[in-house]
């Protein structure tokens, strides 16, 4: 993050005027760590914000418009709600695991906003295994959803986090293999890396047939991985209470709620890293401008958010076991076809590159 | 920012939600009574010991998520060095794949991948 | 700046490892034991050894500890406590464990380790290249076998699992044979209405 944007450069040198050079390290870690929480609270109030504006607008109705213009300050104003809210719990439970779960939702979330390129330069971490590293933290979401409803004493909770369980270990699968299938253009993981790559070409153009086939796979998995309609038996209001976090209320409910949608942001987010070209600009308009490419991003990533919040009400919810089906008999064997199509192809160098 | 930056991270994740426990638990209001401990089932006392069903569709899921995850561990280096090792790596991975095409057509056939 | 990280997670993997086989709540113990991979997949990460700490992350963290909870949930309850041993038993235990780890560390310290003066970073393509070599030292042959393991694994894991029922039909459909029973009982409603 040492980089070339003038701002940061000032910044440094501000903060090495102010103390001794060993602990200019620490505090601008620091100062990173809570640029990024809020980003982190802001997202989060902005795409509950954005759910519900756009809920409203598909079922022709306006949403929230009260508080604030717009509706804007509503998340925060049902954040204080839930802040305000008794912090319930139910004898018998487990109380290190139950308070113990959303830690490794939220962690998870944080730890995969920190890799991602939103400018030039403008990235907190560039670990050399970038999409790897991102696999890997989504693994370890999927035990604070067990952990969840195990915790809470409850059978519904169980069997909803348990089901909630297979669903997003079996669609990881396929967000892994999709997500291999575009590294066989850029021979690289690492994000910023993937991002020169599209510099001649965004990937989803590069690798033509079987990249769009990848793409398609990775939006269905990418949905069903965190749980969103029209995958969502594992939280339907109307069929287990409300699925593996029952027993939650007030701010600890707050963090599952939230996670959702963070994880949403960031599926979006590693789609437009991967497939649609990050923070480049389409044919390169404003390449001489490198802190637009945070618009950039932003644009591209809120516009496969809403793709997402578009499926939620387009198609009616699955049930477990066609969830299932789908993934094991029909995602993941066109997945592993796939792979081997697009091996053949930049094999045979069909790519299109400008 | 190298790899302090995983702990820097870390450690907000826990700031956060320590953080967030702690202001709801200041300015919440505390009524706690044995109804309200009561584990939900639509409003009744629950029926036996909280425990599910033996159904062994769970395991097996988990364990052919196990097999095919150790699969994409292989598949990563390969698709890393693949268009610098040309035809080598081609003809590998069509073996490899195949292999493990036929270890998911076993389970179909099997029907493991049935039932919730 | 490193050692004191090294120690700390020394310190975490240490406490997990006692507090997880001395814990008498099944999934506790579970979760401590994964509070120990993430403690060694915090350790390569500071050997600049990415690859293979996100490894550890998506096949151990993510994959195995997910496994034993799953089979956890399925077979325990919340209430089951596991038991205690015998106090005699406890003693020799103990003491076998102590013999046993003053052994490797006597073994350890006898043994004079060399410190390297350059750092290996090792990255995903260098292990790529190793894996599809087909020269002497390459894996590929390995990586095909692995792949046989992997199949092997597979329908070991599904005969396990499903015993006897792998050769099994769909059940048929229960006949329908109740339905008489309804329709008498009707008649015999009506008689008796007729009766009274």
């Amino acid at each position: 993050m040492y980089s070339s944007l003038i701002i940061t450069n000032n910044i440094h040198s501000w903060v090495l005027s102010l103390m001794p050079a060993a602990v200019t390290g620490i505090t601008e870690m620091m100062m990173i760590a809570m640029i990024y929480l809020t980003v982190f609270a802001v997202l989060g109030l902005f795409l509950v914000l954005m759910e519900r504006k756009v809920a409203a607008w598909f079922q022709l109705r306006i949403g929230p418009n009260r508080v604030g213009f717009f509706g804007m300050f509503q998340t925060i104003a049902d954040a204080l709600k839930l802040l305000s809210k008794e912090l319930t719990g139910t004898d018998k439970a487990d109380k290190f695991l139950y308070n113990l779960a959303p830690y490794f939702l939220i962690i998870s979330s944080l730890m995969a906003l920190a890799v991602f390129p939103f400018s030039e330069n403008l990235q907190a971490f560039d670990i050399n295994i970038g999409i790897f590293f991102l696999i890997a933290i989504s693994s370890i979401g999927v035990i604070g959803v067990l952990l969840g409803g195990w915790s809470s004493n409850n059978k519904f909770a169980l069997i909803g986090a348990m089901r909630s369980g297979v669903q997003t270990i079996s669609y990881e699968l396929s967000v892994g293999l999709s997500l291999l299938t575009m590294i066989l253009l850029t021979g690289s993981l690492q994000l910023s890396e993937i991002i020169e790559v599209q510099k001649s070409g965004w990937l989803i153009v590069q690798g033509h047939i079987p990249a769009v086939i990848a793409f398609m796979i990775y939006m269905i998995s990418g949905t069903a991985e965190t749980n969103r309609a029209p995958f969502d038996m594992v939280e339907a209001e109307s069929e287990l209470g409300a699925g593996f976090h029952t027993e939650y209320s007030g701010m600890k409910f707050a963090y599952f709620f939230l996670a959702e949608f963070i994880n949403m942001f960031i599926i979006a987010a590693i789609g437009t890293t991967v497939f649609f070209g990050g923070w480049l600009s389409p044919f390169g308009i404003t390449e001489s401008i490198p802190w637009l490419g945070v618009f950039w991003f932003l644009l591209k990533a809120f516009a496969l958010v809403f793709l997402m919040m578009w499926f939620r009400w387009t198609f009616p919810r699955l049930r477990v076991d066609q969830l299932l089906t789908l993934e094991w008999k029909y995602l993941l064997p066109i997945n592993l076809f796939n792979i081997v199509l697009m091996a053949i192809i930049v094999w045979l160098n069909f790519t299109i590159q400008f | 920012m190298g790899s302090e930056a995983l702990i820097v991270f870390f450690l907000a994740g826990v700031i956060l939600v320590a953080g967030a426990n702690f202001i709801s638990n200041l300015i919440s209001h505390k009524s706690d009574n044995p109804q309200k401990r009561e584990p939900y089932e639509s409003g009744m006392p629950t029926i036996g010991p909280t425990w599910v069903q033996f159904k062994v569709g769970f395991y097996l899921f988990a364990i052919l998520f196990l097999i095919f995850d150790v699969e994409i561990a292989f598949l990563v280096p390969w698709a890393v060095v693949y268009q610098e090792v040309g035809t080598v790596a081609l003809v590998e991975i069509i073996i490899f794949l195949f292999i493990l095409g036929l270890g998911l057509a076993y389970a179909w056939k099997k029907g493991a991948l049935k039932w919730k | 700046m490193e050692k004191y990280i090294f120690y700390v997670l020394a310190l975490i993997m240490i406490v997990s490892a006692i507090a997880s086989v001395s814990s008498r709540r099944m999934l506790r113990s579970v979760v401590y034991l994964l509070f120990v991979l993430i403690g060694i997949a915090g350790i390569y990460f500071m050997a600049d050894y990415n690859f293979l700490a996100a490894i550890q992350l998506t096949v151990y963290a993510g994959g195995i500890i997910v496994l034993i909870i799953f089979s956890v949930l399925l077979v325990h309850h919340i209430d089951m406590e596991l038991e205690v041993a015998k106090k005699s038993k406890r003693i020799i235990t103990a003491l076998a464990c102590l013999i046993g780890l003053g052994v490797f560390m006597t073994t350890i310290y006898s043994h004079p380790f060399i410190e390297t003066t350059t750092a290996v970073t090792t990255t995903t393509a260098d292990i790529g290249f190793a894996l599809l070599s087909t020269e002497a030292g390459g894996f590929i042959l390995p990586f095909e076998v692995i792949s046989i393991l992997l199949l092997a694994v597979m329908i070991g894991a599904i005969i396990i699992a499903k015993g006897e029922d792998v050769t099994e039909e769909p059940p048929k459909e229960t006949p329908l044979v109740k339905q008489e029973k309804p329709v008498e009982k009707k008649k015999e409603l009506l008689e008796t209405e007729v009766t009274v």
